[in-house]
């Protein structure tokens, strides 16, 4: 099966995954090996002073997978820049997933602060990865602009709603020549299956996995769906009809 | 006495104990140096300059690192 490609690296791999939200260090990284994940989302956030030693890095192998810095907590363009650059100070890579969400409530990404920060970020030479509102305008404006990818949401960050930006995410796909990552409010591996079933090139999952009462086999379960859909996607589905077509042979019944 | 806003909060020091480095004030916090990267009055400081930034009365410092996140 063809591999996923952003910018210049290949991934085997079409699940990226968020490490946020996990019971333990332990059942993270034990949900990322299930995952069979390469590329792996992080948060930067300030030292809690009276509680140093909390560290999630330690438990992921940068041998085995690319982290992915996020700008999460980021309300402008100018915070989701200067978390990029201290992300790329921190790890030595310059790889972001941009993120702007000023709305407390549904998280949604903000279009013209997200564009913004991508201009800066481009030129300054990281990968951008955005996470976007499923805008095919927006998503057009940002890969023209330089960006690695798009990453527009199926529904709210940690809804577990699915796609309800199916027929949006449709025209993204059809119109992208940057890999399309659909990202947040995927709940379930049929979720998953459906977003790779309609020809997006990978999904992002973290609150369904980690919040799961068994996260690595959830893990399991989303690596097995994203496979499953890539596999649908490349084996040219039909598309529905109203009426019935029979499956059986419409001649040599036994009857006069 | 002097002082260094560290992560929003003021933190005062006999002149005598203020921290002369990043790194001097990163191990008076218990701060393990490898997993941080920092800010000194909005200047990034990655892991491998700690030891020769210093500091000086009223700086204000952030002190970052990577948590779970999606």
């Amino acid at each position: 099966m063809s591999k996923l490609a952003i910018a210049g690296r290949e991934f085997a791999s079409r699940l990226l995954l968020g490490t946020g939200k996990f019971a333990s260090p332990q059942a993270m990284a034990d949900a990322l090996a299930a995952s069979g994940a390469e590329i792996v989302t992080v948060a930067l956030r300030r030292v809690d002073i009276d509680n140093p030693q909390d560290d999630t890095l330690r438990h992921i192998d940068r041998n085995r997978f690319l982290l992915l810095p996020n700008t999460s907590g980021a309300r402008t363009a100018e915070e989701a820049v200067r978390l990029s650059r201290l992300a790329r100070a921190a790890t030595g890579i310059n790889w972001v997933k941009l993120e702007v969400t000023p709305d407390p409530y549904y998280l949604l990404p903000d279009p013209v602060e997200t564009l913004k920060a991508a201009e800066t970020l481009v030129k300054e030479g990281f990968v951008v990865l955005p996470y976007i509102n499923a805008d095919p305008i927006l998503a057009r404006r940002l890969q023209d602009i330089g960006t690695a990818t798009v990453m527009p949401l199926g529904s709210p960050i940690g809804s577990n709603q699915g796609l309800r930006t199916r027929a949006a995410l449709e025209i993204i796909i059809e119109q992208s020549h940057v890999p399309v990552v659909v990202d947040a409010g995927l709940g379930l591996p049929s979720h998953a299956a459906e977003a790779m079933e309609i020809g997006a090139d990978a999904v992002l999952i973290n609150t369904a996995i980690a919040t799961a009462a068994e996260p690595v086999e959830m893990a399991a379960a989303f690596r097995l769906a994203v496979e499953a859909g890539r596999k649908a996607y490349l084996s040219g589905p039909r598309a529905p009809t109203d009426k019935a077509e029979a499956s059986s042979p419409l001649t040599g019944f036994l009857r006069d | 006495m002097q002082s260094l806003r560290v992560n929003g909060q003021v933190r005062q020091f006999p002149v005598q104990e203020m921290p002369a480095t990043l790194s001097a004030l990163l191990e008076k916090l218990g701060v393990e140096a490898a997993t941080v990267v920092a800010e000194v009055d909005g200047r990034i400081v990655g892991p491998g300059e700690f030891t020769r930034t210093p500091l000086a009365d009223g700086q204000s410092i952030e002190l970052v690192k990577f948590m779970g996140g999606g």
